[in-house]
């Protein structure tokens, strides 16, 4: 009894061309802690570039945790960094960086463009959402659309934007004549 | 040797003169004849006589449609053998005469392809088939991809296929019915599908 030749089999990618469906929580999860990471490290990089342009021009080392006003002031461009990182990206193209990695983006409840006007009111009404432990979150799980509570106050909604098609398209192509199916 | 008299000649295949001498006289009456016509039409300027015709008054006599209607043209074209003029017509010929790059220039390509139906035809086409079967998939292999494009893929699907998982089971545990549920938002999952226009000629 001889073994048959083992060819190497790629797992095909599940089916999930749902381009201009709503999102569900786990994606938009995974993308806002990529946002929060990737908003965090370029405040980061950023504070630590002015940091060391100021102590290029003045000769002096400056700490931003030794005093309540650097920490006052760190905190307040933070937020004013935040705020310009998803208002703009949103009025821009809907999307932010995570967003954009997890291919999801946000439209009007009909499914337009988001406005500049909604950009920054998603923005604004973001924070809402994390009060009482998150309950503005819980809409994604339990809504027929999906609405977390800034969606419902901006009137957005956050849909696939992720061309699946040609992700499998790609995947075809990747395969070896006799593994493909 | 002459005969007077006597009916006809049989060698001479005519009717012999009753009077003698009258056959030498109507020779001779025919050599004038002929001399004087011969004499006659060389005098006269055939050319200068139709110069002087009104062409237009005459035609304007005729009755073109009344020649026509006695014409029996289906008789006409019966008779005419289709087959044979074109069997003697160099069609190589008559094409390497034609300016088709003139032709082509007076072709209005923009209506034709207003009126073509590229959706539909887009529709018809399978492309996963064609990637699989043609050089096609190399090349969008080679374009498109790597190894960030591809991770990217596969973290997407498996959060696609979490999101389906997590939903389905806060549906089952709410028993939630989410069959009549939107999938989307009105215009992303159904967009409304543009009439391709008719043609004048078709709407007739």
């Amino acid at each position: 009894m001889t073994a048959a030749p083992m060819t190497p089999v790629t797992a095909a990618p599940p089916d999930v061309g749902r381009q201009g469906n709503y999102a569900g929580g786990v994606t938009r999860l995974v993308a806002f802690a990529a946002d929060v990471g990737a908003s965090w490290g370029l405040f980061t990089l950023g504070a630590a570039g002015v940091t060391f342009a100021i102590s290029l021009v003045t000769g002096t080392k400056i700490d931003l945790n030794s005093r309540t006003g650097f920490a006052f002031l760190t905190l307040g461009a933070l937020i004013v960094w935040e705020f310009i990182y998803f208002a703009y990206q949103w009025s821009l193209g809907g999307k932010t960086i995570g967003m954009a990695l997890l291919g999801i983006r946000v439209v009007a409840t009909e499914g337009d463009p988001v406005t500049p006007r909604q950009a920054v009111i998603r923005t604004l009404t973001l924070p809402l959402s994390f009060l009482l432990f998150g309950l503005g979150f819980i809409g994604i799980l339990l809504n027929k659309d999906r609405h977390a509570l800034h969606d419902r106050l901006a009137k957005t909604v956050v849909v696939y934007s992720w061309d699946a098609r040609a992700a499998r398209l790609r995947w075809l192509a990747k395969q070896e004549p006799t593994t493909r199916t | 040797m002459e005969s007077w008299g006597d009916g006809p000649d049989p060698a001479a295949g005519r009717a012999v003169s009753p009077l003698p001498g009258s056959n030498r006289m109507e020779q001779l009456v025919e050599g004038i004849a002929e001399r004087v016509v011969n004499l006659v039409l060389d005098a006269i300027d055939i050319n200068a006589i139709v110069g002087q015709v009104d062409m237009d008054a005459l035609l304007a006599k005729v009755d073109i449609d009344a020649i026509v209607s006695k014409v029996d043209v289906d008789g006409l074209i019966d008779r005419v053998d289709v087959e044979k003029i074109i069997d003697r017509v160099d069609v190589d010929k008559i094409v390497s005469r034609v300016d088709v790059d003139q032709i082509v220039e007076r072709v209005d390509v923009e209506k034709i392809i207003e009126r073509v139906d590229v959706q539909a035809i887009i529709e018809r086409v399978d492309i996963d088939s064609l990637v699989e079967k043609t050089e096609l998939g190399t090349i969008i292999a080679h374009s498109t991809s790597g190894v960030a494009s591809e991770a990217l893929d596969v973290v997407r699907a498996q959060a696609v296929g979490l999101d389906d998982f997590v939903a389905r089971w806060v549906n089952r545990v709410l028993r939630k019915k989410t069959a009549d549920w939107p999938v989307g938002p009105p215009k992303l999952v159904n967009p409304p599908v543009p009439v391709p226009s008719l043609p004048v000629e078709a709407t007739r």
